[in-house]
């Protein structure tokens, strides 16, 4: 009888631990994904410039890998090539350059057409 | 000679087109749709980007929908897939008009203009707006009062309790020379 009572109470317990863990799960961790699509700044402005609706379909809210060249820097972003516009989630703390070539890991949020930049948000330099 | 002042003219127009406009990337957007006691519905945004002619008062803003970011990450995602529907609607845009702006001065106008978002477009006709100028820069600042059943959105009866019909939107840009 007693016994049954203790697996009752871990039964409950487990169906807790697991409703809190669902409830209270943590954000994507995008610097620790596998990027799906890894490319070159050019290439994937190329696509934009072709067809928006249809390359930000295909990137929207995916991790991607985009390589280039340091144009801007700022407090907590790095322009690539004057088209992929990459925000960190917290001030930048490297030596990256100016002119310098990098891969940049981040989540695409998606195509800027005011001022036709592709965004990046929570990224991190891979290299 | 005509070549010459047709080329300085043409210089001198495109240049001060230029310095008219005014813009951000890295705007703040953010929103509340929190009830007392409940666990709070409140997302902000810091990758908006804002546009102002400082000739005109023209005014267009651009938010992605799905760089709203929330403290709990199943309700980022609850609100990405059920309510704001972002891969179908990824962004969020406003166009308006800032009335009898005047350029570098601190002043508080009334923004006028249509924000469209999950599909839905609403006027808002009045929204108060604190214009700041510092160093070249315009700080742009406001909220405003909306619904989510202004934009097609329906919240289940289940969760209606802890959503407030009343959502605060607030915003903040940072606008500098283009």
């Amino acid at each position: 009888m007693k016994s049954k009572y203790i697996i009752l109470i871990i039964i409950l317990l487990a169906i807790g631990y697991l409703g809190y863990q669902y409830l209270y799960q943590d954000h994507r961790d995008i610097a620790e994904e596998v990027a799906a699509y890894s490319i070159a700044s050019d290439q994937v402005n190329q696509e934009f410039v072709t067809n928006a609706e249809v390359a930000e379909t295909k990137y929207l809210n995916k991790t991607i890998e985009i390589t280039g060249t340091v144009s801007k820097i700022e407090d907590n972003s790095i322009t690539l090539d004057d088209v992929i516009y990459c925000q960190f989630t917290a001030p930048l703390e490297t030596d990256i350059q100016q002119n310098q070539n990098v891969t940049i890991k981040g989540r695409f949020i998606g195509y800027d057409d005011l001022l036709e930049y592709v965004n990046l948000d929570q990224c991190s330099i891979k290299n | 000679m005509k070549k010459l002042t047709l080329l300085l003219s043409f210089i001198l127009t495109t240049t001060f087109l230029q310095a008219q406009k005014y813009y951000t990337k890295e705007g703040f957007v953010g929103f509340e749709a929190s009830v007392p006691s409940f666990e709070e519905v409140k997302a902000k945004n810091n990758s908006a980007t804002a546009i102002l002619n400082t000739e005109n008062g023209e005014f267009a803003a651009l938010v992605f929908v799905n760089g709203f970011r929330f403290k709990n990450a199943l309700m980022e995602e609850h609100f990405n897939e059920n309510y704001a529907e972002s891969s179908k609607y990824p962004k969020a845009t406003f166009k308006g008009n800032i009335s009898n702006f005047s350029p570098e001065e601190d002043k508080n106008y009334s923004l006028k203009g249509s924000l469209t978002f999950h599909g839905e477009t609403k006027e808002f006709n009045n929204v108060p707006v604190q214009v700041t100028y510092r160093d070249g820069k315009y700080f742009l600042k406001g909220k405003f009062m909306t619904k989510a059943s202004d934009f097609n959105i329906d919240i289940p009866s289940v969760v209606k309790s802890k959503i407030a019909e009343d959502i605060e939107v607030g915003f903040s840009f940072e606008l500098e020379k283009k």
